[in-house]
């Protein structure tokens, strides 16, 4: 394990009150692996915070989204020559006791991509009707074509080089990367597994993912599930 | 039958009315006013030159349609419009559907640069970070208990 060079990625946007917390509680969990806070164009001093927590910091002169501020910090990883990345959200909501378990798949060269699910087992956690039924939807899709996971839209997740790499391309979504981006992890070949992870509530509502975005969420996926349809399946 | 000799009758003098020299002056006019703005929104620099070609075209499609209003009667014949107006309308509409498409196209494109622009500023301000010293050392300290 020691031998593996990673890093902890956490996209943030406004969240100095978390972020402190957050990165507190990562550090017994982190295996050496270096703190990574991709600073969304905050207006807060989430940046500022973080780094004196003792995090690296990513920061976008502007808000590009969620999906891009996960898209700079594989960039950076790449440029750093990290074997895998556990990325989790700033907001507190995974549970980074869970992160052994994310990477062992990883490590023992078992997976390219693993999945922090709140579904393969019995779970408290709760969401939104709109998004439970895009999960639901968009889960049965990718079963469809030999894909089954239960949380496509779960942000805890760990990825080796080769999904690095894959991720790292034009093609990657700036807001919200999900069953598609699987979808074309899949198709490429790269093996994708989930393992069970607990999740709390948001201490606040998310800004990435509130609201009637969600809504927006449903109809993107399926735009972008119908356009990476279209791509050959190739293993790089 | 008959009303369909009447509509036939209609269509066909609506197309052959002649047509009024001040709206072909008119439309010159708005086509040397299409030009000269465009021109000089190059020369101030307010617009690039490779995003003209297409204005300078409608400015003049506009003065050639305005000389030659029998060109203009026969594209309407072509696609079964009534009225030469109703052509002129057609195709503004399909004019502004493409160059709005087109405009979305290079909006997608620059989008993405900008993105990845974003992107490599942010990476290397923090490598500079690191080269400067001012990035703490990689990892965490463990919460003391």
């Amino acid at each position: 394990m020691s031998d593996v060079r990673g890093m902890m990625l956490l996209p943030a946007l406004n969240e100095e009150r978390q972020i402190a917390a957050v990165l507190r509680g990562l550090a017994q969990w982190a295996n050496g692996f270096e703190p990574v806070v991709i600073d969304d164009g905050s207006v807060d001093d989430t940046g500022k915070v973080a780094r004196q927590a003792g995090a690296t910091v990513l920061r976008h002169p502007f808000n590009l989204g969620y999906g891009a501020a996960l898209q700079t910090g594989y960039k950076y990883a790449l440029g750093r020559g990290m074997d895998l990345v556990v990325q989790l959200d700033a907001d507190g909501q995974h549970d980074p006791a869970d992160v052994a378990r994310l990477i062992e798949p990883i490590v023992e060269g078992a997976a390219d991509v693993v999945i922090g699910s709140r579904f393969v087992e019995r779970s408290s956690y709760r969401m939104g009707l709109t998004r439970s039924l895009g999960r639901k939807l968009f889960g049965g899709l990718g079963k469809l074509v030999g894909l089954d996971v239960t949380d496509p839209t779960s942000g805890f997740q760990a990825l080796n080089r080769v999904a690095l790499e894959l991720y790292a391309r034009d093609f990657f979504p700036a807001d919200y990367p999900d069953i598609d981006v699987l979808l074309m992890a899949h198709r490429r070949g790269l093996r994708v597994v989930e393992v069970p992870v607990q999740m709390r509530e948001a201490p606040r509502k998310s800004r990435l993912h509130g609201g009637l975005r969600s809504f927006y969420y449903v109809y993107k996926i399926a735009l972008s599930l119908w356009a990476g349809s279209g791509a050959r399946p190739r293993r790089d | 039958m008959q009303d369909l000799t009447n509509l036939d009758e209609l269509r066909t003098m609506l197309l052959s009315a002649p047509e009024s020299r001040t709206t072909a002056v008119l439309a010159i006019g708005l086509s040397l006013v299409l030009l000269g703005t465009v021109l000089f929104m190059v020369r101030r620099r307010a617009l690039r030159e490779e995003l003209t070609p297409i204005w300078i075209a409608v400015a003049l499609g506009i003065t050639i349609i305005s000389l030659r209003m029998d060109l203009l009667r026969w594209i309407t014949r072509q696609i079964g419009a009534w009225t030469p107006s109703s052509t002129l309308f057609f195709m503004g509409e399909v004019f502004l559907v493409c160059i709005c498409l087109d405009y979305a196209v290079r909006l997608s494109r620059s989008s993405l640069q900008i993105r990845i622009l974003a992107q490599e500023t942010a990476v290397l301000r923090a490598r500079l970070d690191r080269l400067e010293g001012e990035a703490p050392a990689a990892g965490l300290a463990a919460p003391t208990e």
